[in-house]
């Protein structure tokens, strides 16, 4: 069973830019499949191989592999940038913005896709105003793919999950 | 044939700000993790977001009918796109007076709906039928669909979930 909570932590967290607690949940990575019992996180969180599960159908038992979103903290947004291997996409958003709503089952998918070429992040803009102005986003939706770290490339409004596919993948081959 | 069950899921993270520095975080019951033995329906995590209030909700409503026959453009095909702005436009009529644009990121709300661009129907609208909200969309485009009218009941509908 995936961790599905943990226990607060009552030590110092060492002040950063952001000092919430920042926690985002990456789609679908490939190196992520947890299955311990353990209630608590450890920081920085253990990734674990991809586990093969016998299929629960009876009628044609088969081994699949069940790849699941994984949940890390970070202690600032940009802990979760440096920390990552593959190039993010974030997803910069608000509850109330329709075009961002309509996104949400598109990236799903694509991420699902692409989950081994890009990780998946949502920041809502009104939880974390001070990240969405460091990166002076002004419409939403807005994406950027950070690369090493740093913003790589950068679009405004919604998208279909084919265009979006084709977006990241021309972005990323570029620059390589 | 892999069974993926991924979802992107947005936390909520709630940082209590204290002298002992403690920080308490808490994730939504319905998550979406599944366990190893059932395969969970792609869910995504239900979180009551703070609803407007029910008159602005309705003057909004009436408003985007009013404007979209005004201007010739129509709503998108996704009626759910249109119920979200609706509401978003509410929720800051509610909290700011005025109709802000719920589709933007501000440094300074108050400020902004001092200085009016953003204030619904916005200068782009205005101007140039842009909305970028898709909630105003002239004919020629890919989501426009045929309706300039929206109920109530649409709106509660398809924004049951958020």
């Amino acid at each position: 069973m995936a961790v599905s909570v943990w226990a607060s932590s009552s030590s110092t967290i060492p002040s950063s830019k952001y000092n919430n607690l920042f926690a985002a949940a990456a789609a679908a990575a490939s190196s992520s499949s947890s299955y311990s019992n353990s209630s608590s996180l450890k920081f920085p969180l253990q990734r674990l191989p991809i586990t093969w599960v016998c299929s629960p159908s009876p009628s044609r038992p088969r081994l699949l592999p069940l790849v699941k979103a994984k949940k890390q903290t970070f202690s600032s947004f940009d802990d979760l940038l440096t920390n990552t291997d593959k190039p993010v996409l974030v997803d910069f958003y608000a509850t109330w913005c329709g075009p961002c709503q309509f996104m949400a089952p598109i990236l799903n998918e694509v991420s699902t896709q692409l989950k081994d070429t890009i990780q998946l992040v949502k920041i809502d803009t009104e939880k974390y105003p001070s990240i969405a102005n460091k990166y002076k986003i002004e419409a939403l939706p807005t994406f950027i793919i950070f690369k090493d770290g740093k913003p790589y490339d950068r679009f405004e409004g919604a998208l279909s999950a084919d265009q979006l596919i084709q977006r990241i993948e021309n972005s990323l081959k570029v620059k390589q | 044939m892999m069974t993926t069950t991924s979802t992107t899921t947005t936390l909520q993270v709630q940082a209590q700000a204290s002298a002992s520095s403690s920080f308490a975080i808490r994730i939504p019951p319905s998550s979406s993790f599944a366990s190893p033995l059932t395969r969970s329906p792609h869910r995504f995590v239900v979180r009551a977001a703070v609803d407007p209030s029910e008159k602005s909700i309705e003057i909004m409503r009436k408003f985007s009918e009013q404007y979209a026959r005004k201007s010739g453009t129509y709503f998108c095909v996704d009626k759910g796109v249109t119920s979200v702005v609706i509401k978003g436009l509410a929720d800051h009529k509610d909290s700011l007076g005025a109709p802000l644009c719920p589709c933007r990121h501000y440094d300074d709300k108050p400020a902004e709906v001092g200085q009016g661009f953003w204030n619904c129907p916005c200068v782009p609208m205005r101007e140039r039928k842009e909305c970028h909200c898709m909630l105003f969309l002239t004919p020629d485009n890919d989501f426009a669909g045929k309706e300039q009218t929206i109920s109530l009941d649409e709106i509660r509908a398809t924004t049951a979930n958020i």
